[in-house]
């Protein structure tokens, strides 16, 4: 169905029915604008952009998220600094995890995968797992140790 | 005050193009040069690897008469690696993906039932970028010598600098920005074809309602935008190698050479599939209308389609058997590579069921598509061989494999490929290819095809090593390879017969009708050839094969029974009222010199990198940032000169 | 239909030019490219990051190591303003959607200052290690290390270039709110030239050899 992928929401009214329907009157510019814009322009709910299903995020989000991610670049520059002091594999494992929540709150938050049309999520997941999963055969290949 | 003042009081007046005129005209010489349609695009695409076709031809020739006699003495060995690793690269970058393409742009469009693809400029930026890659590459053989490292391009023997003195010459550099450009081509039109298709489709075109062929096209849209950017990765550490004595590959410093073949591999065997998948969307297309019966198990050709995309990742290292992987490694690939033959057996016998019990005409198109199922198969028996490692061990580097790859990729694309440009000829130009000439064509190239390949098999088991200019008498190879060098020849032959057969038919007035074959998919339902706007209202789809649906149904005993009106718009009142702006108010996106311009300021970068000379840096930088600027500026349509908007229907 | 509905590529609609209304992923056909375009630059980013992570660390190397070079505090900064300009961008992104094209204005040349700071950096940086003795030719590490971070450099250049250009689009009055969704591409890219320092700055700085 055509309709498949498109955006919850009511859909926009427009001026009752046709203007040019109504004999003997004559329309306006405006009127006969409006008339030719598709109805799929005005399906959106209000607030509602192209490529969302739900609202985008607020300003003040934004910023907590900032905030978020600079807190979690200074635990990891602080883990860094405890090399030496506990294993190398828990270092690393650490500092992947706190590069990966920082991937995904940029990606979720400021790139608008949490709100936009999950196609965008799923290329952008794919392309992902992809380049992680082969690179990671060919360094096993090469015999790199983790 | 005009019908448009307040239409323009809603919206800013877009900005003027800096200083070059919109061109407008869709006719006429120049019209080709700025053109976004993409037929016309597809037509380019197609004309351009038609011409690169015949060039690898020839290189192979060369190569076939030197391989003639022992010890042959036509080509020097410097020559002869040049040739071979510029037919491999032809036939492969400037044959077969844009031929593929092709096909793709002309059809894709029509398939789905829509006017264009997403992005019209993007997609002639793309033609111009494939064609100036190809000259560029071209023309190192006047600029200090053409590629001659493979088509595969293996380290350290390209990347070692030139002071290190491995292949002198700039054939390397040439080979690596050539390729990088026609990347960047491929992962455009790439785009292109995934957004239109995913975006654009008429109303009621599901996903499992697309043709075949559409399918395919999107799965290999898939597989490029995610591997071109393996090799360009990798042509950039060799470039930087070879230029500014990086180390990615230089084993004095530890580099490891075999970095380079898994990169190079990991794009290099979903670069197979790119090539094939096409191939096989075409002759889907094909078996059915020749068979009077759908695509017998379109689901489970699709989703084995799909499944080859997916497991076409997982077995590059196959091509590295003989390299030392390791038992663990090599054991993964080899089973990976076996399973991978699941998929595309299941396809070959989803052809046979097609074929099997239906009303057989035995077209050229049909022909060579029968032909592909039989050739491939055969490419696919001696793949399965290579799959068994200890086998593949003796092969590799024989002629066994060349064998195997010739008859999955000329015996199969190039077949479809054949198959295609008869079947969709009167849809294109408006003129049916000669049948006759056709079957000619046909049986020319399958006899001078298997004589040209089947002795490879024997002659690679027999030890006869690949990419070496000569070996001596008494090895008991000249036979066999005298045999190869006259099916090469009947090979030409058959190449010819089609060339004449576009000559020959050309002259003819074009009176091909819509529907000649009697066929299944949307881009019969319109006019031969089609109008600019593709299609004047468009279709309402309610099925699979929906054209078909629309001229047949069938009765109580399941025979077909012809409805009375086909469905699609009468041809005669197409011509009289849907011209292509009267009355009927489609308006296409306007032609663009961008695309040409910014494409012009990419080779300009090639011979600037190549050279590493600024001064041809620097203007090529500005072309680009200049076509870039001025068509992001241009709106995709230009607004028409005004006019009363009509209402449709009025009197 | 006539020709009027057809010509308005600048309002927020989702149908294409092209007259065919039905856009399946209910998304602009823009938007989805740009996202085809970024899970192919994973791809890119990925062959260089791994062969960074397969060289670093073999044994042989002449020349500087990265425990000799990095300056962690320094690398911090720089990565903290690549961070901030994120949140810039996408604050730009929010007023060109609300229609302040003032506040638009603001935020979109703060993120390129701050591109163009980062970028002073990474140069300041290279031209430290060069010094030093680190250079692309010197080792493995020496290679697969510039060159990395030295594309990454192009990709933040190119976004800088974009970015500038949409800001002075932005001056000669040429964009509105129509023209979010251009802003909203452009951003795209900047988050995930932005995420991928993410991943470098972890794994090349921060990771113990």
């Amino acid at each position: 169905m055509s309709n498949e992928g498109t955006a919850e929401g009511t859909v926009a009214t427009r001026t009752g029915a046709s203007v040019s329907e109504q004999p003997g009157r004559q329309e306006s510019d405006l009127e006969r604008l409006e008339e030719m814009i598709p109805e799929s322009a005005l399906r959106h709910a209000p607030g509602l952009l192209p490529g969302e299903v739900k609202a985008h995020p607020d300003p003040l989000q934004y910023v907590v998220v900032a905030v978020v991610l600079v807190v979690i670049t200074g635990l990891e520059i602080g883990v860094s600094y405890l090399e030496g002091s506990i294993p190398n594999g828990l270092i690393i494992a650490l500092l992947l995890v706190m590069a990966f929540v920082k991937f995904f709150l940029v990606a979720s938050w400021y790139m608008h995968l949490r709100t936009d049309q999950p196609v965008f999520r799923r290329f952008f997941v794919i392309g992902t797992i992809a380049a992680i999963l082969l690179y990671a055969i060919v360094l096993l290949t090469l015999h790199v140790s983790f | 005050m005009t019908a448009f003042t307040d239409a323009q009081a809603l919206t800013k007046p877009a900005p003027r193009p800096l200083i070059l005129r919109r061109p407008t005209k869709t006719t006429g010489v120049w019209s080709w040069f700025t053109t976004i349609d993409h037929k016309k695009i597809g037509i380019l695409y197609g004309g351009t690897a038609l011409f690169f076709f015949v060039v690898g031809g020839i290189e192979a020739l060369l190569l076939r008469v030197q391989l003639a006699e022992a010890n042959g003495t036509l080509l020097t060995a410097s020559q002869y690696n040049t040739l071979f690793t510029m037919h491999g690269t032809t036939m492969i970058f400037l044959m077969g993906m844009p031929l593929a393409v092709a096909f793709a742009n002309y059809l894709v469009p029509l398939q789905i039932g829509a006017r264009d693809v997403a992005f019209p400029r993007i997609n002639m930026f793309g033609y111009w970028v494939v064609l100036f890659g190809g000259i560029f590459m071209y023309s190192s053989f006047v600029l200090g010598g053409a590629p001659n490292g493979g088509w595969f391009g293996y380290t350290p023997l390209t990347s070692t600098p030139l002071s290190g003195g491995a292949l002198p010459g700039n054939g390397p550099d040439f080979w690596a920005i050539g390729i990088i450009f026609l990347g960047i081509g491929s992962t455009t039109s790439a785009i292109n074809i995934i957004v239109t298709v995913l975006n654009m489709r008429a109303p009621g075109m599901t996903m499992m309602r697309m043709p075949p062929f559409t399918w395919m096209a999107l799965v290999t849209s898939f597989l490029t935008v995610f591997a071109m950017p393996i090799i360009t990765a990798a042509l950039i550490m060799v470039f930087f190698d070879r230029n500014f004595d990086t180390t990615f590959f230089l084993a004095t410093k530890g580099g490891d050479p075999l970095l380079y073949q898994h990169l190079f591999w990991l794009f290099g065997h979903p670069e197979v599939y790119i090539l094939i998948l096409p191939g096989m969307g075409i002759v889907s297309e094909i078996l059915p209308v020749f068979s009077r019966k759908p695509l017998f198990g379109y689901s489970v050709v699709v989703f084995s389609g799909i499944a080859i995309g997916f497991l076409g990742w997982g077995v590059w290292a196959h091509h590295m058997f003989a390299t030392g992987l390791g038992p663990v490694a090599i054991s993964a690939f080899g089973l990976s590579t076996m399973l991978i033959a699941i998929p595309t057996g299941v396809k070959i016998f989803n052809w046979l069921g097609t074929v099997y019990g239906g009303a057989v005409r035995l077209t050229t198109a049909m022909l060579f598509s029968l032909g592909f199922i039989a050739m491939f198969t055969l490419g696919g028996l001696s793949g399965v061989l290579h799959s068994i490692v200890p086998s593949d061990t003796q092969q590799t580097d024989t002629y066994f494999v060349v064998a195997h790859f010739h008859y999955v990729l000329f015996g199969g694309l190039v077949f479809a490929i054949f198959g295609g440009f008869y079947y969709w000829w009167p849809k294109v130009f408006g003129r049916m290819l000669d049948e006759r000439l056709g079957k000619w064509n046909f049986w020319l190239l399958l006899v001078g095809f298997n004589l040209t390949f089947f002795p490879m098999h024997i002659v690679g088991l027999l030890g006869m090593p690949r990419r070496t200019y000569r070996y001596d008498d008494g090895m008991g190879w000249e036979v066999l390879n005298q045999i190869e060098t006259v099916g090469g020849f009947i090979v030409a032959l058959g190449t010819l017969v089609f060339l004449v057969n576009i000559f020959y038919t050309a002259k003819r007035p074009k009176t091909a009708s819509a529907d000649p074959w009697d066929a299944r998919s949307l881009e019969w339902s319109i006019p031969s050839p089609p109008p600019e706007y593709n299609f004047a209202d468009i279709p309402r789809v309610e099925a699979r094969d929906d054209w078909w649906h629309r001229k047949y149904t069938e009765d109580a005993d399941g025979k077909l029974v012809r409805l009375p009106t086909g469905g699609a718009v009468d041809e005669a009142e197409i011509t009289t009222t849907h011209d292509e702006h009267g009355g009927h108010g489609i308006h296409m996106p306007s032609p663009s010199i961008y695309p040409f311009i910014v494409a012009l300021g990419l080779p300009l970068m090639g011979y600037a990198a190549v050279f590493l000379n600024i001064w041809l840096l620097i203007p090529g930088l500005l072309l680009v940032l200049f076509g870039i600027y001025a068509w992001g500026l241009e709106p995709p349509t230009e607004p028409e000169p005004v006019q009363v908007p009509e209402k449709v229907g009025a009197s | 239909m006539t020709a009027v509905e057809e010509r308005q590529p600048d309002l927020p609609v989702i149908s294409d030019a092209h007259g065919n209304h039905d856009a399946h992923t209910g998304s602009t056909n823009a938007k989805l490219a740009m996202w085809l375009f970024l899970s192919s630059d994973c791809l890119f980013f990925g062959a260089f990051i791994s062969t960074f992570l397969l060289y670093r660390d073999r044994p042989g190397q002449e020349g500087p190591t990265p425990g000799d070079l990095f300056d962690i505090p320094f690398t911090s900064v720089t990565s903290f303003i690549l961070l901030m300009s994120s949140l810039t961008m996408v604050l730009a992104l929010a007023a060109i959607q609300r229609g302040d094209m003032r506040r638009f204005r603001v935020w979109i040349i703060a993120t390129v200052l701050f591109g163009v700071t980062f970028i002073g950096g990474q140069i300041f940086e290279f031209t430290e290690f060069s010094r030093e003795g680190l250079n692309i030719d010197t080792s493995l590490f020496g290679s697969s290390f510039f060159v990395l971070t030295g594309l990454h450099g192009a990709h933040v250049t190119a976004g800088i270039i974009w970015l500038l250009s949409l800001w002075g689009l932005s001056m000669q009055e040429h964009m509105g709110q129509g023209d979010a969704e251009r802003v909203e591409i452009a951003g795209l890219y900047w988050h995930f030239v932005d995420v991928v320092w993410i991943v470098i700055f972890t794994v090349v700085y921060l990771v113990p050899t």
